[in-house]
C-alpha cells in the first residue's frame, strides 16, 4: 500500500515536470523472472537471463535448461499460488496464449507483468527490444533482435534478385499444416503465413477467416498446392499425416515429393525465428 | 345440509357447448357416485366442483359461498380433489404427504396427521416412501391429507378404478367412515355397478346431461343403464347378477340396493 | 413422527458438520498446503487473496447450483430437470463468452452482469415457450429448455470456432467452469443474487412441495401453480445466472446433488433445499481444492472433478434403490 503511496507521489511529480525515466520507470531490472509461454522462456534465456528465470509453464520445453526450473501451471490456465509462491519480479507473458485475466489479476496481487504482444513476424524485432528493456537486457535484445531483422532481410532480397517464375519457391502455392487430422492450417495473420509471403510462396489458406481455420480437404485438392508444408505438433507427425497425404495423392505436390517436414522453430516468436525461416527457404525451394 | 350445489352449470371447452344446465347437489355426511360412460363428462364435473374449471354459465355453490369468491387456502378448507392417477414418483414419505394437509391451515386442525394416519389405517407406515405402497395403500394416504387439510367436500376421480376386490372393499369402508363420523360429503366418479349400489346416492351422465339420479336402487334399472351406456340385450342377465351380488351383502348388513 | 424429525435432523447436522470439516481441510489444501497454525504474512496473503475467495465462491456456486436443481426438479417433476438441460446456464455462459471475446471490459463486473443477462433472457424465452394453452406446462417448458440451450450452445460453438480472439481460450474456461481466476470482486453481487434467489425459494417451500405432487392437487391444497412454479423459477434462475456469472458452467452439482440430498433426509424441501446448498457446495469446494492440489500446479477445472467424485457415489446409491 506505501509503495503505491509513493509511487503516486512520485508520478504526480513527473506530472509537474520531472522525468519520467528518472524517477517512476527507473525500477531496478528484476532479480525473479517467471515465463506463461514457452516462446518467452526461449526469448528470456537467449537474452542470457536463463539463471533469473524462477518458474515456468509445463510446456516450456526448450532450451533443456528450461526444463529443471519450477513450473506453475499451463499457458492457459497456471496456478496463482505457484506464481505467487515463488516471489517474482516480474510475469513475463505474451497476449497470444495466456488469457487476459491472468494479467490483470497479477496485477492486483501487487505482482509486475510485462505482456509481449506482437504476434506478427515483422513486430518482433521491436517486442524482444522492449523486452530487453524492461527485464534490463538491452545489449543482447538488440542483438537478438538484429538477427531476426536481418533473416528477413535476407530472404526478402533473396526473393528480389530473381524472377518469380523460376523454382527457387516464388509464386508457389504452399499450404502449412499445423495438424492432419482434423486438418488445422496456417491462416491469415499468423508468423506462418508472414513468413511464407516473405519465402515467396503463397499460403492456399491467407483467405481463412481465423488464424488456425479447419480445412476442408477438398479445398486442398481444389486449390491444387504445390508445396505441402507440415509442422511438427508432435514427434512422430510423419505417421499421423499418412491418411491425410493419401487422401491427397492426386496431387502434383504428393506424387512429385515435395512434402517438407518442418520443425517448430516459426512456432514461437522467439530466438530460433531465423533458424526457421531458413529452413521454410529450403523447403519452398524443393525441386 | 347442502355442502356442494350445481345450479344450471354450462360449460363449453371449445367453441361447441360440452355441458348445458346441469343442476345437482350433494348433501352433508352423504357418498354420493357419479357414473356413465367415458367421455360422459365425469371428470368435468369433479374438476368444475374443484374450482380447477370455471364454468361459462350458472354458479357452483361450495358450503355458502360460490367457488370462485373463495381464497385458495379457504377453498382447500372447503374442498379437496383428487385425481385419478396419483403420481407414483411423487418422492415423499407418508408422513411428509399427510403433513401437507396443514398448509392450508392457519393453526386450528380439523385433524391431526396422526389421527388422520390412525384413521386411513396407515399409522404403521408413516416414514415408508409412497412408492413402496400398494395402489390402494397410497390412495388412503392421499385422502388423510385431505382429511389434515379439513375438507367438507371430498372430490374423487375413479379412486377403486385398478385396485383389487379387497382394496376396493378397504376403502369403501374407509368413505364410509369418513361421511358418517367426520360428517365429509364425499363425491366420487366410478365404473362398477355393484359399488355403486353400496352408495347413499347415484348421479347418471351422458354426454354432459344428467340421465337419473337418486338412490341406487332406483337408479340401476335396466333401461336406465341400457340407456346410459347404449347397452344390447344382455344387459338383463348382467344386472341381474349384480343384484344377486348386492342381495347377499344386504344379508350380511352392508347397505346395498339395487 | 418425532423419531423421523429428530433422525432429519440428525442426519442434517452430521452433513453440515462433515461439511465444515471438509471446507477447513480444502482451505488448507492446494499447491502449497498452508498449516493454519503457523500464519506468516505470505501464508497470510495467499489466504486472503487467493484461497480465501476460491473456497467462498466454490461454496455460493455449489450451493447456489444444488437448490437450483432441487427447485427445477420439483417445479417440472422431472428428474433430470436442472439449470444445465433447460439451457439456463448455457444462456448465461453464451452472453458471458460474447463479453469475453469482443473484449467488453468497460469496468470489472461486466462479464458478470452479462452473463446474469443471458441467465435471465434465456429463462424468460423458455417460460414464454413453455406457455401452452393451459398455462406454464412441465413438459412443454422443459422441452423449450431443452431445444434453446441446444441451440445457444451452437451459437456458442459457432462463434468460437470462427473467432480468433485470445479472449477464445478464455471462453473456453468459461464453459467448463473455471475458479482459478476468482477474487473477492466477484463475491458480493453473486452473494446477493444467491440469498435473494434462495430466500425466495424458501418463502415458497410449500408451493414446491405441493407442486411436485402435481398441479391438480396443489391447487387442491390452495396453492395457485402457475403463480408458484413461476416464483420458484425466477428464483432458481437468479442462483444459476449468480452461478455462472461468478465462475462459468458447471452442470454435473444441480441434477445429482438434489438426489442425493433427497436419498437421505426425504423430500421436504424445507430440509432439501438448505441441504442442497451445503452439499453442492461443499461438493464444489472440495472438487476444486482436489483439482489445485492432485496436479499442481496443473489446475484441473473443478466442474470435471465434482463429476469424477460425485458419479460413482451417485451410481452407488441408485444400486442401492434397486436392491431396496
Amino acid at each position: 500500500m506505501r509503495c503505491n503511496v509513493t509511487g503516486l507521489m512520485l508520478c504526480l511529480l513527473f506530472l509537474i515536470g520531472w522525468s519520467e525515466t528518472a524517477l517512476c520507470g527507473a525500477a531496478p531490472p528484476p532479480k525473479r523472472i517467471i515465463s506463461l509461454a514457452p516462446a518467452m522462456t526461449e526469448i528470456i534465456f537467449s537474452l542470457g537471463l536463463g539463471e533469473r528465470v524462477v518458474g515456468v509453464t509445463t510446456v516450456c520445453d526448450r532450451p533443456d535448461e528450461a526444463r529443471s526450473k519450477t513450473k506453475i501451471g499451463g499457458m492457459a490456465n497456471p496456478s496463482l499460488e505457484a506464481i505467487v509462491a515463488l516471489k517474482p519480479d516480474i510475469v513475463v507473458m505474451t497476449s497470444d496464449g495466456n488469457p487476459k485475466a491472468i494479467s490483470e489479476r497479477l496485477r492486483k496481487l501487487g505482482i509486475r507483468t510485462h505482456v509481449f504482444k506482437s504476434r506478427r513476424l515483422p513486430e518482433i524485432p521491436a517486442g524482444i527490444r522492449e523486452m530487453g528493456q524492461t527485464l534490463g537486457a538491452q545489449p543482447p535484445a538488440d542483438v537478438l533482435a538484429g538477427n531476426i531483422e536481418k533473416a528477413i532481410r535476407d530472404v526478402s532480397s533473396s526473393l528480389r534478385g530473381k524472377s518469380s517464375r523460376t523454382n527457387n519457391g516464388g509464386g508457389r502455392k504452399a499450404l502449412f499444416v499445423i495438424w492432419p487430422s482434423p486438418l488445422i492450417v496456417a491462416g491469415p495473420g499468423t508468423i506462418l503465413d508472414d513468413a511464407m509471403k516473405m519465402s515467396g510462396l503463397r499460403n492456399i489458406a491467407a483467405d481463412g477467416k481465423v488464424a488456425y481455420p479447419r480445412f476442408s480437404v477438398e479445398a486442398v485438392i481444389e486449390r491444387q498446392p504445390d508445396l505441402i508444408l507440415i509442422g511438427k505438433g508432435h514427434d512422430d507427425m510423419k505417421t499421423l499425416a499418412k491418411g491425410f497425404l493419401k487422401s491427397i495423392n492426386m496431387l502434383d505436390a504428393v506424387k512429385k515429393g515435395r512434402i517438407c517436414f518442418m520443425d517448430d522453430a516459426l512456432y514461437r516468436p522467439g530466438p530460433r525465428i531465423p533458424v526457421g525461416m531458413a529452413e521454410l527457404d529450403r523447403c519452398g525451394k524443393m525441386p | 345440509m347442502t355442502t356442494l350445489e350445481f345450479t344450471n352449470v354450462s360449460f363449453s371447452y371449445g367453441p361447441e357447448r360440452f355441458m348445458d344446465q346441469l343442476s345437482f347437489s350433494v348433501a352433508e355426511g352423504e357418498l354420493v357416485g357419479l357414473m356413465g360412460p367415458n367421455g360422459a363428462g365425469k371428470s368435468t364435473i369433479l374438476k368444475l366442483a374443484a374450482g380447477l374449471l370455471s364454468p361459462q354459465k350458472g354458479i357452483i355453490m361450495i358450503g355458502e359461498h360460490a367457488i370462485g369468491t373463495y381464497s385458495g387456502k379457504e377453498r382447500a378448507q372447503q374442498v379437496a380433489y383428487l385425481p385419478q392417477i396419483l403420481d407414483l414418483q411423487a418422492p415423499f414419505r407418508v408422513g411428509e404427504l399427510v403433513r401437507m394437509g396443514e398448509y392450508p391451515q392457519n393453526g386450528a386442525q380439523a385433524l391431526t396427521v396422526e389421527e388422520a394416519l390412525l384413521l386411513v389405517g396407515l399409522q404403521d407406515k408413516t416414514n415408508t416412501h409412497l412408492a413402496e405402497l400398494s395402489g390402494g395403500e397410497r390412495r388412503r394416504a392421499y385422502i388423510a391429507m385431505t382429511l389434515v387439510q379439513g375438507a367438507r367436500v371430498l372430490l374423487l376421480d375413479e379412486p377403486l378404478a385398478s385396485l383389487d376386490i379387497k382394496y376396493q372393499f378397504d376403502l369403501y369402508r374407509l368413505l364410509k367412515d369418513i361421511v358418517r363420523e367426520k360428517k365429509v360429503s364425499v363425491f366420487m366418479s366410478l365404473h362398477d355397478i355393484g359399488m355403486g349400489a353400496m352408495l347413499d346416492r347415484l348421479l347418471l351422465v351422458k354426454h354432459g346431461r344428467l340421465i337419473a339420479q337418486g338412490d341406487p336402487g332406483s337408479v340401476l334399472t335396466d333401461e336406465i343403464v341400457q340407456d346410459t351406456y347404449d347397452l344390447n340385450d344382455s344387459i338383463g342377465l348382467y344386472m341381474a347378477a349384480n343384484r344377486s351380488v348386492c342381495r347377499a351383502l344386504a344379508v350380511a348388513s352392508l347397505q346395498c340396493r339395487m | 413422527m418425532k423419531r423421523d424429525n429428530s433422525s432429519t435432523f440428525l442426519i442434517a447436522a452430521a452433513l453440515c458438520a462433515a461439511s465444515l470439516c471438509i471446507i477447513l481441510v480444502s482451505v488448507a489444501s492446494g499447491p502449497r498446503l498452508l498449516n493454519p497454525f503457523i500464519l506468516d504474512s505470505e501464508t497470510c496473503r495467499t489466504l486472503l487473496a487467493i484461497r480465501l475467495p476460491r473456497t467462498a465462491v466454490a461454496l455460493l456456486m455449489g450451493g447456489a447450483l444444488g437448490a437450483s436443481g432441487a427447485i427445477l426438479q420439483g417445479i417440472f417433476r422431472n428428474p433430470l430437470a436442472d439449470p444445465y438441460i433447460l439451457g439456463i446456464s448455457s444462456g448465461a455462459s453464451l452472453a458471458a463468452s460474447f463479453g469475453l471475446m469482443f473484449g467488453i471490459s468497460l469496468f470489472t463486473l461486466s462479464v458478470p452482469i452479462l452473463a446474469f443477462i443471458g441467465a435471465i433472457a434465456t429463462g424468460a424465452a423458455v417460460v414464454i415457450l413453455g406457455h401452452g394453452w393451459k398455462g406454464l406446462q412441465p413438459e412443454r417448458l422443459l422441452l423449450a429448455g431443452v431445444g434453446i440451450g441446444f441451440f445457444l450452445s451452437a451459437v456458442l460453438m459457432l462463434v468460437m470456432t470462427i473467432s480468433v480472439d485470445d479472449g477464445l481460450k478464455r471462453a473456453i474456461l468459461w464453459m467448463s467452469g473455471d475458479l482459478s481466476m476468482v477474487d473477492w470482486e466477484l463475491l458480493p453481487a453473486g452473494l446477493l443474487l444467491i440469498l435473494g434467489g434462495l430466500g425466495l425459494a424458501l418463502t415458497r417451500r410449500r408451493g414446491l412441495n405441493a407442486l411436485t405432487l402435481g398441479d391438480d392437487i396443489a391447487h387442491s391444497l390452495g396453492f395457485n401453480p402457475i403463480r408458484e412454479r413461476l416464483f420458484l423459477f425466477i428464483a432458481a434462475s437468479l442462483m444459476t445466472a449468480a452461478s455462472v456469472s461468478m465462475g462459468g458452467v458447471v452442470g454435473f452439482i444441480g441434477l445429482v446433488v438434489p438426489h442425493v440430498v433427497r436419498r437421505h433426509v426425504g423430500s421436504d424441501a424445507v430440509v432439501v433445499l438448505p441441504l442442497s446448498v451445503v452439499a453442492g457446495g461443499t461438493l464444489l469446494c472440495v472438487a476444486d481444492a482436489i483439482g489445485r492440489t492432485v496436479a499442481a500446479p496443473l489446475e484441473l477445472p473443478a466442474g470435471v472433478i465434482a463429476a469424477l467424485i460425485g458419479s460413482p457415489y451417485f451410481i452407488y446409491l441408485l444400486g442401492q434403490r434397486k436392491t431396496h
